[in-house]
């Protein structure tokens, strides 16, 4: 069946999460990802669990980008790609003789995505970044977290999930842009620049006001909301996040606790109010919520009304979801790929009418595709493959 | 400056004509095509967006309050107000989107009673992208959601705070953003398969189904953590700034605060210490068994929070970077309007804002032929009405 980007030809030289999460959303859409690995590189291969969630769905080529039969070859395939994508630091690719001037001139409708940490200039040009980096230099830590605590921050690498969502977004923007003009280009893409953009309001808020927001804990940064914040419920770390929006919640929010004489407190009376005295707002709610299920907590007050849902754990999504059991997120792939048995994945989140997305393959062994990619992206015939193989250069 | 552009450029999505009609749930997707350079058309209530009245806040020349928040999330759109609890609004509304090539809708379509399926049928290129909470069918499809209750039952909460703390919620509405980006990335998909063959479709997105894609870590530690050397259970706690490796902590230097790791290079870590004279007791043969190599990482990461502590902030991030660790300073957003490479990349954007300018984040991508425009400008409600009207040839 068709899928939406059938016929677009990715080669991919990404490594550890961002640009192979990119690529995993490019070829869940049914991109032809060619992903160039090598034995001489493990940490880029499906030994290592990492590896396995975000690589599927790509084929795996070969290639030993130290020798120049590999970069040969390499330069070959990015003549024949609708997109070159990587996320090295600034200058690899010039250095095997692909930059982009190099590629563009053989290729002019190649869309070269280039997702480094700082960008390709300035003077931080050659700064060194996973994600917990970009996260601390853009503000992104400082702001998640409790008053007067800056160690905190996001407790995943959540930058590195944005820029493969952004990395797909400009390809396929690019692809568009091609269509209509005939002409690829490239992206610099940096990471930070991505943190950065993500405190966006609170930036806005500095430039226009001169206030540097603080962390705030779970409080609304955008409305006034109370109570808004996540508690304690029975069993051994178990929690329930509760939104308070509107007057009409905090109505039925009192409705479902039975409305307590505490809660007609005139402390209480308005957002405003309740914002300032959250303290003890706060207290009084989990005394409530402590001897409570945080399933049966949430099931009663989404049916009173309110905004209210647990705190899932990545154990409870699997095992206990049932909106991601009835909706068949998880699934495992059709083979095995480079393992013994087929590997667990989530789909992809976009249902769609006419393509949908249903093939999900696991990744690959190194160099398992050699044969069938160079032979669709280069006629390259099977004996020289092998030789290439038995040489050195394709493994 | 390089990169940047003035609005007469070509945009990246010159010709594609959107009806946005998101909520904050996907706002952030149709911002994206509107940065891009698409034709965004925002169709507000009579009263305006309701999303002008989030703050925080910029007082323009005469008083008047406009929203940052919508600056931000909701700039670069054209404004038409239709009132769609009357029938010629809902008629309207239906025209505009017949005459769109992508529409981003987080239930308005619905409730002014337009049926998807007829929209395509009478248009059949049209893509739809209709976003919901939690989807359209299943035992929490009619469940109420907000940003915070988004990331807690989609994973992300439980990753953040720290053993001392609730869960948290990241800053903003980053739960929201995911959605978006994913909406965002349904439509420009969508419609490449529209302008390849003809054919629209309705894409659909939960938001409850975009988080549990972006937790790193999270699904790992419940399908694979047997096969994890550092996993105890199918659940990592949240633990502050830990990362899940172990090798990754924010550290507190004199006068601020640093995210330290012996990534990728610990030898080279180790030869840093040394030349210090800081290296404690990681020379230790103990520490140095090829087959536990994370008794020195370990090892390491604590004799680093000792000496961390006696630098200036500044002065190691600068260091380490120099020696290519990736070392990060945490920085307040005061600081990092002050950053020197975002000033050298010409990357912030103005955001005009009623009679004033404001700066603010540019585009998180830097599209060298068709550079995103460097002006956001916010419309004020219905300032596009009549021209709308116009186009879509409805005889008032």
């Amino acid at each position: 069946m068709a899928r939406p980007l059938d016929g677009v030809r990715v080669l991919d030289f990404t490594h550890v999460l961002a640009g192979p999460f990119a690529t995993r959303i490019l070829a869940d859409l049914g991109a032809d990802v060619v992903k160039v690995v090598s034995e001489a590189r493990p940490g880029n291969t499906p030994v290592t669990s990492y590896f396995q969630m975000w690589n599927r769905n790509k084929r795996s080529l070969a290639l030993d980008m130290s020798t120049n039969r590999g970069r040969e070859i390499a330069r070959s395939l990015a003549e024949r790609a609708d997109v070159v994508i990587e996320n090295f630091s600034p200058g690899v690719l010039d250095r095997w003789g692909m930059g982009y001037a190099a590629v563009a001139a053989v290729n002019p409708g190649v869309i070269y995505v280039q997702m480094s940490g700082m960008g390709d200039s300035g003077p931080w040009r050659d700064f060194v970044s996973f994600a917990p980096t970009v996260h601390a230099l853009s503000g992104l830590t400082y702001l998640t977290g409790m008053p007067g605590r800056e160690d905190i921050g996001i407790g995943s690498s959540f930058n590195d999930h944005q820029a493969g969502l952004h990395g797909a977004t400009v390809v396929l923007a690019a692809l568009e842009s091609r269509r209509r003009s005939g002409r690829g280009q490239r992206v610099d893409f940096a990471q930070y620049e991505l943190g950065v953009a993500l405190t966006g309001p609170a930036l806005l808020d500095y430039f226009a006001n001169g206030q540097s927001q603080q962390p705030a804990g779970n409080q609304h940064r955008f409305e006034l909301a109370a109570p808004h914040d996540t508690y304690p419920c029975a069993g051994d770390d178990r929690w329930v996040a509760i939104a308070v929006m509107t007057e009409d919640h905090w109505s039925r929010f009192r409705t479902a606790l039975g409305d307590p004489e505490w809660a007609q407190d005139s402390r209480f009376a308005t957002a405003a109010d309740r914002l300032e005295h959250a303290d003890e707002l706060d207290r009084q709610i989990s005394e409530w919520t402590r001897a409570l299920d945080a399933y049966e907590l949430q099931a009663r007050l989404q049916a009173a009304g309110v905004p209210a849902g647990v705190v899932q754990t990545g154990a409870d999504l699997v095992h206990r979801d049932p909106q991601l059991a009835a909706s068949g997120y998880f699934t495992t792939t059709e083979d095995s790929g480079a393992y013994a048995a087929p590997t667990p994945v989530d789909r992809l989140p976009l249902h769609f009418s006419k393509t949908p997305v249903e093939q999900y393959r696991a990744p690959r062994a190194v160099g398992a595709d050699n044969v069938v990619v160079l032979d669709e992206w280069l006629a390259m015939p099977e004996e020289d493959v092998h030789a290439e193989e038995a040489g050195g250069t394709l493994r | 400056m390089r990169g940047m552009t003035t609005d007469e450029s070509p945009g990246t999505l010159s010709g594609v004509r959107v009806l946005d009609l998101t909520d904050e749930r996907a706002i952030y997707g149709s911002k994206q095509l509107a940065d891009l350079g698409a034709d965004v058309i925002r169709v507000e209530p009579p009263e305006g967006d309701p999303l002008r009245r989030r703050g925080p806040f910029a007082t323009d020349g005469a008083g008047n309050p406009h929203s940052l928040y919508y600056a931000f999330y909701g700039s670069n759109r054209r404004s038409v107000v239709l009132d769609l609890e009357s029938d010629e609004g809902r008629a309207q509304l239906r025209r505009l989107a017949l005459a769109s090539d992508v529409v981003v809708d987080t239930g308005r379509l619905a409730s002014a009673g337009i049926d998807v399926a007829a929209l395509i049928e009478e248009q059949p290129a049209l893509v739809v992208v209709s976003v919901s909470s939690f989807g359209s069918g299943g035992p929490w499809a009619d469940y109420l959601t907000t940003d915070l209750v988004t990331g807690a039952l989609g994973g992300l909460v439980a990753t953040t705070g720290d053993v001392d703390t609730q869960p948290l919620n990241t800053y903003g509405e980053l739960n929201f953003v995911t959605t978006g980006a994913y909406a965002a990335i349904g439509a420009l998909a969508a419609l490449r398969h529209a302008r390849e063959t003809g054919e629209g479709q309705l894409v659909e997105l939960a938001a409850h189904e975009a988080i549990p894609s972006c937790l790193e870590h999270v699904l790992m530690w419940a399908w694979h953590h047997e096969a994890l050397p550092i996993a105890e259970s199918n659940v990592l706690p949240r633990r502050g700034s830990v990362h899940w490796s172990d090798v990754y902590a924010v550290m507190q230097a004199r006068g601020g605060s640093i995210m330290v790791t012996v990534t990728p290079d610990p030898a080279a870590q180790l030869a840093w210490l040394m030349e210090k004279g800081a290296e404690e007791d990681l020379l230790d043969p103990k520490y140095h068994d090829l087959l536990q190599p994370r008794l020195l990482t370990m090892r390491m990461m604590e004799v680093l929070r000792d000496w961390v502590a006696e630098q200036a902030v500044e002065e190691l991030f600068f260091e380490a970077q120099g020696r290519h660790f990736p070392y990060g300073w945490v920085l307040s957003p005061e600081r990092v309007a002050a950053s020197p490479q975002l000033e050298d990349r010409g990357w912030w954007a103005d955001y005009e804002v009623g009679d004033t300018t404001v700066r603010g984040p540019g585009a998180p991508y830097r599209l060298e032929g068709t550079p995103v425009a460097s002006t956001r400008r916010l419309s004020a409600p219905g300032t596009d009405t009549a021209a709308l009207l116009d186009e879509i040839g409805w005889a008032g």
